[in-house]
């Protein structure tokens, strides 16, 4: 599922469009660096809580093509700004992680 | 003689969370450029960018330095920080010093230096308290044996 297709069907608002083109295909949840790191797989949607500039750098890292940042926490100026540098989807949902992990399960995404 | 190890050295200061993963992202950049594959690229920078969290964190800052030839590509990160008592329980996963604060932002999370070992071939860890850190992660881009790229995941 494209990216695009991914933010309307969550009713997303979408502050970075990113590549809108690159497919994504897994999701992770989760708010630890370190954890993400570890077990990411390139593809996968992101989600979380955190809303500092290194979610931005650890999704390079990963190749992970859209960050969601749950809960209704605000998104971080620079965390925009560098989503856009590098061509990565960043949405905000007043949804928590759990509902948003569910609906991407009735969308037909995996962990 | 004209050397064919390419190097890149970044310096790391100490504290700086707005600027952590510029180095990780460079030296990802810097593989992806020289045509490394993109495993291997993946694997060094995330190396690089636990290391660069462990001299943020922990060391007040630090040097990065980063050696790249046809056969391995070495991240050598070193600090003169307070140094790692017991370097066998600072490779346990869960297991970190790191204060609340830096626990709110997800770092901290006490799998830094396992994850380096996960995406290493030879890691290396000298440390003495009081005088600071030399951490030397070594991933083989060909197998000494058939020149082969070593496809290992992480």
């Amino acid at each position: 599922m494209n990216i695009p297709d991914v933010a309307e069907a969550l009713s997303l608002d979408l502050v970075c469009c990113g590549d809108k083109s690159r497919e994504a295909t897994s999701v992770i949840s989760g708010d630890l660096m370190s954890f993400i790191i570890g077990k990411a797989i390139s593809g996968s949607i992101w989600i979380t809580v955190q809303n500092h500039l290194n979610v931005a750098a650890v999704a390079v890292l990963k190749e992970i093509p859209m960050i969601i940042v749950a809960s209704g926490r605000p998104v971080m100026a620079d965390l925009k700004t560098r989503c856009d540098m590098e061509n990565i989807a960043l949405a905000i949902s007043e949804e928590s992680s759990f509902t948003l992990c569910s609906r991407l399960y009735d969308l037909g995404f995996r962990g | 003689m004209v050397s064919d190890v390419y190097v890149e050295e970044y310096h790391i200061d100490g504290g700086d969370f707005i600027n952590v993963g510029t180095a990780s992202t460079k030296l990802k950049r810097s593989l992806e450029m020289m045509g490394i594959p993109s495993s291997l690229t993946r694997r060094a920078s995330i190396v690089a960018y636990e290391a660069e969290m462990n001299l943020v964190i922990h060391a007040g800052g630090g040097t990065i330095c980063c050696l790249i030839s046809p056969e391995k590509i070495q991240i050598i990160a070193e600090d003169n920080g307070p140094g790692i008592p017991d370097i066998e329980l600072a490779m346990q996963e869960g297991y970190s010093t790191a204060s609340d604060a830096i626990r709110e932002l997800g770092f901290g999370a006490g799998m830094g230096l396992s994850n380096i070992k996960r995406n290493t071939d030879t890691l290396d860890i000298i440390s003495e308290v009081g005088k600071g850190t030399r951490v030397q992660a070594v991933i083989l881009v060909k197998s000494m044996a058939g020149g082969r790229e070593i496809g290992r995941g992480n």
